[in-house]
C-alpha cells in the first residue's frame, strides 16, 4: 500500500535562507509520526508546505496517491488534510460550537447535520460543556484543544499537529496525549511538530528528526534518542562522545 | 442545546414579524407628512444598512463605497426608464445585477488587499465613480436626471399624492434584507464569512474558500444596495450623481451597523431607527444655516459608542442575547 503522505525531494527556500533541503518523508496510513528537531530545524516550514499554505520552492507532495503539490490549502482540506497551528488561531466572536461547523460544513452542507458532527467532535475532544462559550473565553489549554476539534470536524485522513501539548501542564498534557492516541484509534493517521521530547516519544511510532532544514535521522523513537547525531544537533558535540 | 439554537433562531423570526406588522400598521396614526417621510427614510437606511453589513460585518471587509451601488442602481434605473423606457421594477433588478458584477469586479484586484488598504480602495473607487457620473454627458452629467411623473402608477413605481407606497416598498426591502440576513446567517456562507473575518488562514485550512466567500458576500450586498438605491431614485423623481452617489451614502450605510452593532442581525435595524431620525429632526430644527451639525452627532456618538460599546447597542439588550448577535 503507498503511504497516506509522502514528500520528494521538497525545497523551500525564502531569500537565501534554505528553510527544507530535499526533504523526503513518507507517513504510513495509521501512523502517529513525530516531527521533531531543534529550534529553526525547518519543522514549521515542512508543516506549512504540506498543509498547502505555500508551495515548495522545489519537488512534490503527495497524498493518497495524488500529487498536492500546488493545491491551495481549502484544497487540500477537501482532500482530507486537517491541522492546527502552533500559535492558536481560533475564530474568536464565534462560540465553540460554531468554530467547529466551520470546519464541519466541508463535508456536510446541510446546517442540521454540520451542528450535529460539531457536537459529536466536541464530545469526543472534552469541549461539549464549553460549546456555547465564546471562543475568546476559553483557557489556553481547551484553546489548544479547540484546535483540534476544528480539524477533527473536517473529518481529515491525516491530521497534522503543530505543537498541540506543548506549554501545557503535565496533566493537560496527558489528556492532550490520551485525545492523540484516541484520534488514531479512530482511524486518522498523526503528524505531529513537537518540542517536548519526553511527552512525545512514548507517543508516536516513528520520529523523524530534521536539523538545519535536512532529514536527519529517523526511525523508532527509541533508537532516535539514543542516536549521537539526534544528541548532538540538540545539545552540541561534547555530549554526543559522552552518548 | 441544538433544540436551544432553534428556539433562538425561531424567537429572532417571530420577532422580526411583529416588530413588521406594526410598522405596516404606524401610517393608521401618523398622518403627518414629514414624519411619514422620516419614517420612509429610516426603513431605507435600515434595509441599506443591513446589506451593507453582510460585506463588512459579517464578512468583515469594510466597505467605505458603497454609494456607489447604491449610485448604480438609481442610474440603472433612471437611464433604463428614461432612455429605453424600461419599467423600474426591471430596472431595479439590472441595476441589482449590474452593482453585484461590478462588485465582484472590483473584488477581484481589492480583495487581495488587507484590513486599511481594503477600506481606502472602496473610497477611492467610489469617488471616481461619482466623477465619471459627473462628466458623463449621456447620463446627464452634473446635471442629473429628471423622472417625467405622469400620475400615481404602481406600474411605473411613482406617487405623487401620497407617501405610503414608497413606505411599504422602503418597509418590504427592509424586511427582505433582514430576511437574507437571518436566512444566510445560519447556512454555509453565513459561517464562512464569520470565519474570514475571525481569520482568514484558519479559515482557509478548515476548506473555506477565502476569495469565494469575500466575492459572495459583496454581491449579495452590492445588490441589495443597488435595490435600494433605484429606490431612492423613483422616491426623488430627480437624480444626481452627488445626491445618489455621494460620500455621505457610504457613511449613512455603515453608521446604522456600527452604532447599532457591527457583523449582528439586530444591529443595523436597531442602528437606524436611532440614527435616522435623530439626524433628520437635527438637520431641520437648526435649518439650513446648520448643515454639516448632524455629521458632528455622527461623530459624537461613533466615538462614544466604541469607547463604552464597542459591539454596539444590541449588546446592551441582554447578556444571552448579546452572544446570539454575536454567533
Amino acid at each position: 500500500m503507498t503511504a497516506l503522505l509522502e514528500t520528494r525531494g521538497v525545497w523551500q527556500r525564502f531569500g537565501g535562507l534554505v528553510a527544507n533541503s530535499d526533504v523526503s518523508i513518507s507517513v504510513g496510513r495509521g501512523e502517529i509520526v513525530g516531527l521533531i528537531g531543534p529550534n529553526g530545524a525547518g519543522k514549521s516550514t515542512l508543516f506549512n508546505l504540506i498543509a498547502g499554505v505555500l508551495p515548495p520552492t522545489q519537488g512534490s507532495i503527495w497524498f493518497d496517491g495524488e500529487n498536492v503539490t500546488n493545491l491551495p490549502a481549502a484544497e487540500r482540506c477537501q482532500l482530507g488534510v486537517g491541522r492546527t497551528f502552533q500559535v492558536v488561531k481560533s475564530f474568536e466572536t464565534m462560540t465553540v460550537i460554531d468554530n467547529v461547523i466551520v470546519g464541519a460544513l466541508v463535508r456536510n452542507t446541510v446546517m442540521r447535520v454540520a451542528r450535529r458532527k460539531a457536537y459529536e467532535v466536541l464530545e469526543f475532544t472534552g469541549l461539549a460543556a464549553r460549546a456555547d462559550v465564546l471562543a475568546s473565553d476559553l483557557v489556553p489549554a481547551e484553546k489548544r484543544r479547540l484546535e483540534v476539534a476544528r480539524a477533527l470536524a473536517t473529518e481529515p485522513k491525516l491530521l497534522l499537529l503543530d505543537e498541540v501539548l506543548t506549554g501545557l501542564t503535565p496533566t493537560e498534557a496527558q489528556t492532550g496525549v490520551a485525545l492523540v492516541r484516541k484520534v488514531r484509534d479512530a482511524g486518522i493517521t498523526v503528524l505531529m511538530v513537537e518540542h517536548v521530547m519526553e511527552i512525545v516519544m512514548p507517543l508516536v511510532d516513528r520520529a523523524i528528526v530534521l536539523d538545519l532544514g535536512k532529514v536527519l535521522v529517523e526511525g523508532k523513537p527509541a533508537d532516535v534518542v539514543r542516536d549521537p547525531k539526534v544528541i548532538k544537533a540538540y545539545l552540541g558535540d561534547r555530549h554526543a562522545v559522552g552518548a | 442545546m441544538d433544540k436551544h439554537f432553534a428556539a433562538r433562531r425561531r424567537r429572532d423570526l417571530i420577532i422580526a414579524a411583529v416588530l413588521a406588522a406594526l410598522a405596516a400598521l404606524a401610517p393608521l396614526f401618523v398622518k403627518n407628512v414629514y414624519i411619514q417621510n422620516i419614517m420612509v427614510l429610516t426603513l431605507m437606511y435600515a434595509a441599506l444598512s443591513q446589506s451593507w453589513n453582510i460585506l463588512s460585518g459579517y464578512c468583515g471587509q469594510i466597505s467605505l463605497g458603497h454609494a456607489l451601488y447604491f449610485g448604480i442602481g438609481a442610474y440603472t434605473t433612471e437611464l433604463l426608464f428614461t432612455k429605453f423606457g424600461v419599467l423600474p421594477w426591471f430596472g431595479m433588478l439590472a441595476g441589482g445585477g449590474i452593482a453585484a458584477v461590478i462588485a465582484m469586479g472590483l473584488g477581484y484586484p481589492f480583495f487581495r488587499l488587507r484590513g486599511h488598504y481594503f477600506v481606502i480602495a472602496t473610497i477611492v473607487i467610489a469617488e471616481i465613480g461619482l466623477l465619471l457620473f459627473q462628466n458623463w454627458e449621456w447620463a446627464g452629467a452634473a446635471m442629473g436626471i429628471t423622472i417625467p411623473v405622469r400620475g400615481d402608477s404602481w406600474l411605473k413605481f411613482q406617487f405623487m399624492r401620497s407617501k405610503l407606497p414608497y413606505f411599504y416598498f422602503a418597509l418590504a426591502l427592509c424586511c427582505l434584507a433582514w430576511f437574507v440576513t437571518w436566512w444566510l446567517e445560519d447556512s454555509k456562507w453565513g459561517f464562512w464569512w464569520r470565519a474570514v473575518k475571525d481569520n482568514p488562514e484558519a479559515a482557509e485550512s478548515l476548506g473555506v474558500v477565502v476569495f469565494n466567500s469575500k466575492m459572495g458576500a459583496a454581491a449579495v450586498s452590492a445588490f441589495l444596495v443597488a435595490v435600494g438605491g433605484a429606490f431612492y431614485a423613483q422616491f426623488l423623481a430627480y437624480i444626481d450623481p452627488e445626491s445618489v452617489m455621494g460620500f455621505q451614502f457610504s457613511l449613512l450605510m455603515a453608521l446604522p451597523a456600527v452604532l447599532g452593532g457591527i457583523g449582528t442581525l439586530w444591529g443595523p435595524v436597531l442602528g437606524a431607527a436611532i440614527l435616522i431620525p435623530m439626524t433628520e429632526l437635527t438637520r431641520s430644527y437648526i435649518g439650513g444655516s446648520g448643515r454639516g451639525v448632524d455629521l458632528i452627532v455622527y461623530g459624537t456618538l461613533i466615538v462614544l459608542i466604541s469607547l463604552a460599546l464597542p459591539q454596539g447597542l444590541v449588546s446592551l439588550l441582554s447578556r444571552s442575547k448579546a452572544r446570539g448577535a454575536t454567533r
